[in-house]
């Protein structure tokens, strides 16, 4: 029989009822499959690995079903995102990235669609057992979202080799002043008569990003204070600011910004930058990247700002939270102290991840004290202990990528001023220009009306003509 | 077997749309045709019209009343009037973004579209082998996709180890460590020189197929009366492809003032967000995605879309009406 309306209609009639008996059967082989108990979903690859192979002993003892899923950071936010806010089904638990918190208690407390730990973690009297500067960055308006997984104490990871050939005596580089005079002598010594700079002294990305937080935050500065306010046009922030200017432009420039991946691979083989800053996961990364490396490395204190000032800061972390759909939040607490807080199982996770556990009491397990080969034989372990309590807290906040953009603004018309002028009116200018940018960010705060009220957005339209003024 | 003749078909019972009246409901024979009916049409319509419905038609309606709200996500709004649209046109950011579009349309049609031009007749100058092989060589880089090119070109860019900066440094003696991503100035130039490796040859297509098409008897016949190459090309080749020129002039526009993926996956470096330093590779749609999607304000996204949408429908016109004027003019 012919079909009336020629063959192209039957062939795309035919696709159309194929499609959908292979989705209608796709739907039915998901129903047959077991339906876990809970759902955790996580964006580090190494992070389910471990979790995976820690998970059979915990299904076996509590009788349960719990499924891992893998999915990219900036997927799992966004899709965590729309699913909450549609009110689709979202994972039991969710491990999020540091910074990420903040577009989640955007609106109203009450409105948050995680839940709220605090009374929990101070019921089971875990608060006292962690790193508490860790709770603030996982913290809105003093309710705790998610448990850290990490501390991430910020440290310089240097070429051991070059740096003992070249003279260089690590233990005077105490402050970033005497860091930033080394730095010029080896840059000064190891320019060809071709202007090519064979040796720098630091990696510092070009564009500020996050070196120049995590510099600002050991400085003691803040990209947003604890009212929820932009805070970036503080002393502490003009001093960093200046310093990194120095640090990057200009004829006395002693850092080069060597990227991420191969090309960063590629600078630290070839000894291009002796310093590279380096909280305790990127640790792991150059393990990872860089075996040719392994001897010719080491770890060392951050500088101070001033002498006998904090020798840290820290950079990312990430953070377990429970969406208040989660279906067992008890088993989910469970599994939560199960992966996170057990100290036998810290130990052996720290020697695969170098990642220092937020829980004091596992860092006396035997790991953390291991001399590791790759990095000269050093006990990283033993420095990121010494590192942990000063460990410089951070405010989370929706607004903290706008904060943190904005001040790498200014710190980009700050490179073209100095270009143009040198050192002449430079704090001035780096002056007015944080403020500037901090108000903008500020304008876009107050726009909030879930935080600041109806009158919010008027008020943020009348600050924007007055600070055009 | 006879046919009977064609005066004995019985008439349709009732009148049938003009649209469906092509094919007649009866056979030769005069037997009906299975399955045809005059409602036919419009069932074959019916899933084009639903998917409008669904994904066009209520989005285009929701995102016009989510202009007048702000909101935290879908489920929280608050009305807010015409604050977005305020707050949109007084933002030095959204200036910013207006800004490095416009300059990147500009250079888009000033570069871009003279390269096309230039390579579709050098391709059409000659008749040879190559000619295919040229050509298919030109259009490759648009099949990659804007989020290839964007991961390549930031490889090119990298200082000191770039293919970019080897090769100035190699020819000039100059750039070997210039950073294109990381220096406010020199963002937008990385942009357009991407940009330009991805689209040349697609508008290259476009040219080539028009010049193609030009009368050859006008050509000849210039030529007859002492027009040289370049009276040629300006009094013949250029009114014969005008009305490409025009379209591909449209289309290159609005594309331009849709440009997101390729500055935002070139610039996602070092943690960033994909907008450059200082905001130097934001552009329109950038600063839309950066409001729904990063700050969750869906309510000032949807503003941005409506301005945005106004500014390509009146530049569009425009460049309708400038070149429908210059074609009459010719």
């Amino acid at each position: 029989m012919e079909f009336p309306y020629g063959k192209a209609p039957l062939a795309i009639l035919l696709l159309a009822v194929l499609m959908c008996i292979m989705l209608g059967s796709i739907g039915v082989t998901e129903e047959v499959q077991v339906k876990p108990d809970l759902v955790y979903a996580t964006f580090s690859k190494e992070h389910a690995e471990i979790y995976r192979n820690a998970l059979p002993a915990f299904e076996k003892a509590n009788n349960c079903h719990i499924q891992i899923q893998l999915v990219d950071q900036r997927a799992l936010q966004n899709r965590l995102e729309s699913a909450m806010e549609a009110g689709a089904d979202v994972p039991d638990m969710v491990e999020i990235l540091d910074g990420t918190l903040g577009v989640f208690t955007k609106g109203p407390i009450e409105d948050v669609g995680f839940t709220d730990l605090t009374e929990k973690v101070h019921q089971t009297g875990l608060y006292d057992k962690i790193v508490q500067s860790r709770f603030i960055k996982w913290s809105s308006r003093g309710h705790i979202f998610a448990l850290p997984h990490d501390v991430h104490p910020g440290t310089l990871c240097y070429r051991a080799d070059l740096v003992k050939q070249m003279g260089i005596d690590v233990d005077k580089l105490t402050t970033w002043d005497e860091f930033a005079k080394v730095g010029r002598e080896v840059v000064k010594n190891s320019t060809d008569k071709n202007g090519i700079i064979k040796h720098y002294m630091i990696d510092l990305p070009a564009d500020g990003s996050d070196s120049l937080k995590l510099l600002l935050l050991q400085n003691g500065g803040r990209l947003i204070d604890e009212n929820g306010q932009a805070a970036f046009d503080s002393d502490a922030a003009l001093e960093t600011v200046l310093w990194y200017v120095h640090a990057t432009q200009g004829k006395d420039r002693f850092s080069f910004p060597c990227g991420w991946g191969q090309t960063l691979a590629k600078a630290m083989t070839d000894g291009l930058c002796l310093f590279y800053v380096c909280p305790d996961w990127r640790t792991a990364q150059f393990q990872a990247d860089e075996p040719n490396l392994s001897g010719k490395l080491k770890l060392m204190k951050l500088p101070a700002w001033q002498p006998g000032g904090i020798r840290t800061s820290t950079w990312g972390g990430t953070g377990l939270t429970f969406p208040k759909t989660c279906r067992n939040f008890d088993l989910a607490w469970k599994l939560a102290m199960y992966f996170y807080y057990v100290p036998e199982q810290l130990g052996p996770r720290f020697e695969k991840m170098n990642i220092l556990p937020p829980l004091k009491d596992a860092w006396t397990q035997p790991e953390f004290s291991y001399p590791r080969p790759f990095f000269s034989g050093q006990p990283i372990g033993k420095l990121f202990i010494e590192l942990a309590p000063q460990v410089p807290s951070e405010t989370v906040s929706p607004y903290i990528t706008d904060a943190r953009d904005k001040f790498s603004e200014s710190y980009s018309d700050c490179t073209l001023y100095y270009q143009d002028h040198g050192d002449d009116g430079l704090r001035e200018y780096a002056k007015a220009d944080l403020k500037r940018c901090a108000d903008q960010v500020r304008v876009i705060i107050n726009r909030n009306v879930f935080l600041s009220g109806p009158q919010g957005v008027a008020k943020a339209v009348q600050e924007e003509e007055s600070n055009k003024k | 077997m006879t046919l009977p003749p064609l005066s004995s078909v019985p008439p349709p019972a009732r009148a049938i749309p003009a649209a469906v009246s092509a094919k007649p409901l009866y056979d030769r024979v005069g037997k009906r045709r299975p399955l045809q009916s005059p409602w036919a049409p419009f069932m074959f319509l019916t899933p084009y019209f639903l998917v409008t419905a669904v994904f066009f038609l209520y989005p285009l309606i929701y995102a016009t009343v989510l202009a007048f709200f702000q909101t935290n996500g879908a489920k929280s709004r608050v009305y807010v009037g015409l604050n977005n649209f305020l707050f949109v046109l007084h933002d030095t950011d959204f200036r910013r973004a207006m800004w490095n579009t416009t300059v990147f349309a500009i250079c888009s049609i000033c570069i871009q579209l003279p390269l096309s031009l230039g390579l579709a007749m050098l391709l059409n100058a000659r008749d040879d082998k190559l000619k295919s092989f040229f050509r298919l060589a030109i259009f490759c880089p648009n099949l990659v996709g804007q989020a290839f090119v964007g991961i390549m070109f930031q490889m090119f860019f990298t200082a000191r180890y770039g293919l970019f900066n080897r090769a100035l440094q190699a020819l000039t003696y100059w750039g070997l460590e210039k950073n294109w991503l990381a220096d406010p100035n020199l963002v937008m130039p990385a942009i357009v020189i991407a940009s330009l490796w991805l689209y040349v040859g697609f508008n290259m297509i476009y040219f080539l197929a028009a010049l193609q098409s030009v009368d050859q008897s006008l050509l000849e016949a210039a030529r007859i009366d002492g027009a040289g190459p370049f009276q040629t090309f300006l009094n013949v080749t250029i009114p014969a492809i005008a009305p490409v020129t025009t379209f591909v002039v449209v289309t290159s526009t609005i594309y331009s003032f849709q440009l997101f993926e390729l500055p935002y996956v070139l610039l996602n470096v070092n943690g960033n967000q994909g907008y450059g330093p200082k905001g130097s590779g934001q552009t329109v749609v950038g600063y839309l995605y950066h409001s729904a999607f990063e700050n969750g304000d869906l309510g000032t996204a949807a503003a941005v879309g409506w301005i945005l949408a106004f500014i390509i429908i009146i530049i569009s016109l425009i460049q309708i009406r400038v070149s429908g004027t210059m074609r009459s003019d010719s």
